[in-house]
């Protein structure tokens, strides 16, 4: 017995919004990523459990190129927490405010 | 047609040649760029005498000359007015020309004298002046519109100032060339408004009409004489007042390059400059520019009375007003120059009072033989190693005997003496006004007899002063070292004099009109010249003839001769015995007081007047007082109004913008969790908005 389409989009609601309450509360640079990660991921539940509802696959190839493009925006992500971590001693993303005006 | 009118533009081109020479090559010739120039002027000369022969019907049949030659820019104003550059040839352009290239002929020659021999520096750059002033006051006489003619008016004034400005690490040129400079602009101001005003008003500047391909293009003064007889009205004005307008506008320019009263101050300033640049531009050609203008476009200035009154008075009280100042002059070139805003007074009287032909005469007249006496008081000024003050002078007479006599002769001419050439024409100045003056009705023949009685009264100054200026400079004793044993002068000057001063004895039988009257002989050669065949020719294709001049004179302002004493020869007589006797009673009033051993100061005895006149009426004063009490304030406030109101209303917005940014930008933490969480309230509120309009189809 399948489940029902619902759920999927209420478990996909449900990391979104754990997502973004870690962007809002963390100041750590690597949860930061970490959340970014579960706001894409919660994206990517979605496509699938759309592709699943309407029983085709684009939703699912989608999903594939999402997760690439995550792998790829992790790299980065991770190269600017480097370099934040060389220059404040720290991966507070807070603490980085000194470019503004 | 190959004839001479093909090669009129290369009268202008030459000096214009001579120009680019000197400024770029005159350093490697021996004379320093002189030779450049005299070439040049010489074969303007003989360009010049070609056309005058043309035009004359010697050297061919063509005998007058009127094209546009360019097209400056076409279609101006939704291609209502097309700006053209073009040759008019006609008698009096001719004159001119001849006149023109003859003067800057012999000023270059003068110069080899005056510049070279003296061992001045930088002369190539006074050639180049020479040579650029030669072309656009040349270019100025041939000009067919006023636009052109504005255009090398302007030239003419730079040229002016660069050769004032010569001696520019001195204290006194820089500052007299500014002031002719400025001066000048201020009246050039208005006239550049008058020639707006005439292209707005009749879509033409054309001083005679042109015959192109697709049929005859009018003139201005044509153009505006219609409207005057159709009654047609210009932005709100009547066609005779908007005339009278624009020719006062364009007045202002003639006013300030022909030193007129108020704004000749320059000119006796302007003689700072080198002695040949006073001959040339300061005596015989910029300054008649002003004058050649009026005489160009006579036709305009006819129909206006009002314009007509007011040239014959600023000239008649120029005249006066001028000869005056130059009794008390101590310096020789300050003489001369009070004079020549004098004579140039008269012409304008002439012009005013419908004397056409008489300031063509005199113009022709004083532009030799107030060349003549600048050349002879360069003389004196090499021979006195530049020492200008007549009280230093004296004895001169037996040391310089060829300057002396052509300085007399020219001294003669000034003064009106018969029968040198000053005689002739003055004569026929007061003449015409006077006529003029009794024969128009109203107001306007008041006037001119008002400035005949000025002219009239100048006639006796003007003979004081210029032998005032002969016997304190030639006779007597030497009165410094000096003088005593002064410099001689070389071949390049004298040579000048000679032919200017046989010029100024004789060029006044080109129109001996009280010999012509009595006799009844036609000898005013002339009064024929710019009066024009009976039949067909120039004037019928042209308009710029006296026959025109006389018809619109006598139908619009109503200006007609009349004749007070008995009749015409009576009066003529009358007239000519009058200034003639006024001059001679000069003459002998100077020769009393100042042809003797040891001259005083006679002036002395004017007492305060004397002061005034000496500080020249305190026009310098109430004009730099007009400078900085009143232009100053009055730009100082409108600086004001610029930097308070204008700029501030520029800089009350941006300072309002400037800061609302500096309020708003504080939202721009750099936190990034502020900004995750701004934009997650956003999204928050836009789907909250989504949900109360109920979707977005």
């Amino acid at each position: 017995m399948a489940i029902e389409s619902q759920y999927y989009l209420l478990l996909s609601a449900a990391v979104f919004c754990i997502g973004v309450y870690g962007i809002l509360t963390r100041r750590n640079a690597l949860l930061f990523l970490m959340s970014v990660e579960l706001m894409l991921n919660a994206a990517n539940i979605n496509l699938v459990a759309f592709s699943f509802y309407h029983g085709n696959l684009t939703g699912q190839v989608f999903s594939l190129f999402t997760m690439a493009l995550a792998a790829a925006e992790v790299a980065v992500g991770i190269g600017i927490i480097l370099v934040l971590y060389r220059n404040f001693e720290d991966v507070d993303v807070t603490k980085a405010a000194t470019m503004r005006w | 047609m190959a004839g001479a009118f093909t090669y009129v533009p290369a009268i202008a081109a030459l000096p214009f040649l001579a120009f680019v020479v000197s400024l770029f090559a005159g350093q490697y010739m021996p004379k320093r760029g002189a030779e450049a120039g005299i070439l040049a002027t010489a074969g303007s000369l003989i360009l010049s005498i070609w056309t005058a022969l043309t035009v004359a019907g010697i050297t061919g049949s063509q005998t007058y000359y009127n094209e546009n030659l360019y097209v400056w820019i076409d279609g101006v104003a939704d291609s209502a007015v097309t700006l053209q550059l073009g040759v008019l040839v006609d008698p009096l352009t001719a004159l001119m020309l001849v006149i023109v290239s003859l003067i800057a002929l012999l000023v270059h020659v003068f110069s080899l004298g005056y510049m070279n021999d003296e061992g001045e520096t930088g002369l190539p750059r006074y050639y180049a002046g020479l040579g650029l002033f030669s072309a656009s006051m040349l270019a100025f006489v041939f000009s067919n519109n006023i636009l052109m003619a504005f255009m090398f008016f302007e030239m003419v004034g730079l040229c002016s100032y660069l050769l004032i400005g010569f001696w520019f690490r001195e204290d006194g040129p820089p500052s007299a060339a500014k002031k002719a400079f400025l001066v000048t602009r201020f009246g050039d101001y208005f006239f550049l408004i008058g020639v707006v005003g005439i292209f707005a008003t009749f879509g033409t500047g054309l001083f005679a009409p042109v015959e192109a391909a697709s049929g005859t293009m009018a003139s201005f003064p044509q153009l505006a004489e219609t409207a005057i007889e159709e009654g047609e009205t210009f932005f709100g004005y009547g066609a005779q007042t908007w005339m009278t307008i624009l020719g006062l506008l364009v007045l202002g320019g003639v006013v300030g390059k022909s030193a007129q009263f108020p704004l000749h101050t320059w000119l006796p300033d302007a003689m700072e400059g080198p002695t040949p640049v006073s001959a040339l531009i300061h005596a015989a050609t910029m300054v008649a520019a002003g004058v050649y203008l009026v005489a160009r476009m006579y036709g305009f200035y006819a129909i206006s009375p009002t314009a007509l009154a007011v040239i014959a008075l600023i000239g008649g009280f120029t005249a006066l007003f001028a000869a005056t100042m130059g009794v008390v002059k101590q310096e020789l070139k300050q003489v001369l120059a009070y004079s020549t805003i004098s004579q140039y007074g008269y012409m304008m009287l002439a012009l005013g009072s419908g004397g056409y032909v008489a300031a063509v005469f005199h113009l022709t007249t004083h532009a030799i033989f107030k060349a003549l006496l600048f050349l002879g008081a360069g003389s004196v000024i090499i021979a006195m190693h530049h020492n200008e003050n007549m009280w230093d002078m004296g004895g001169l007479k037996d040391k310089m005997p060829v300057t002396y006599w052509t300085f007399v002769s020219g001294s003669l001419a000034l003064a009106g003496i018969v029968p040198f050439a000053g005689f002739w024409s003055k004569d026929e100045v007061l003449f015409e006004a006077l006529i003029h003056g009794f024969g128009t009705d109203g107001i306007l023949g008041n006037m001119f007899l008002l400035a005949y009685a000025m002219g009239l009264l100048a006639v006796f100054f003007t003979g004081f002063y210029t032998f005032r200026m002969v016997y304190l400079t030639f006779h007597g004793d030497a009165r410094t070292d000096t003088a005593q044993d002064p410099e001689p002068v070389r071949w390049n000057v004298k040579a000048p004099l000679a032919v200017l001063g046989v010029g100024a004895a004789t060029v006044g039988f080109i129109n001996m009109k009280p010999v012509a009257v009595l006799t009844g002989a036609h000898i005013d050669f002339l009064h024929k010249w710019v009066h024009g065949p009976d039949e067909g020719g120039w004037p019928a294709a042209l308009s710029t003839d006296l026959v025109t001049y006389e018809e619109l004179l006598h139908n619009v302002p109503h200006i007609d001769p009349a004749y007070p004493i008995g009749g015409e020869q009576t009066t003529l007589i009358v007239s000519a015995a009058l200034s003639l006797g006024l001059a001679v009673a000069g003459v002998l009033a100077a020769r009393s007081l100042y042809d003797v051993p040891e001259p005083v100061e006679h002036t002395d005895k004017l007492g305060g007047a004397k002061t005034l006149l000496m500080h020249n009426y305190y026009q310098d004063e109430y004009q730099v007082w007009l400078a900085q009490g009143v232009t100053v304030p009055l730009a100082r406030a409108a600086d004001k109004f610029d930097q308070g109101v204008v700029d501030g209303v520029v800089n009350g917005i941006s300072s309002v913008s400037l800061f609302a940014g500096s309020r708003f930008r504080r939202i721009q933490s750099g936190v990034v969790s502020n900004y995750a969480a701004l934009m997650t309230l956003s999204l928050v509120l836009l789907l909250v908005v989504f949900v109360v309009l109920g979707g977005v189809a």
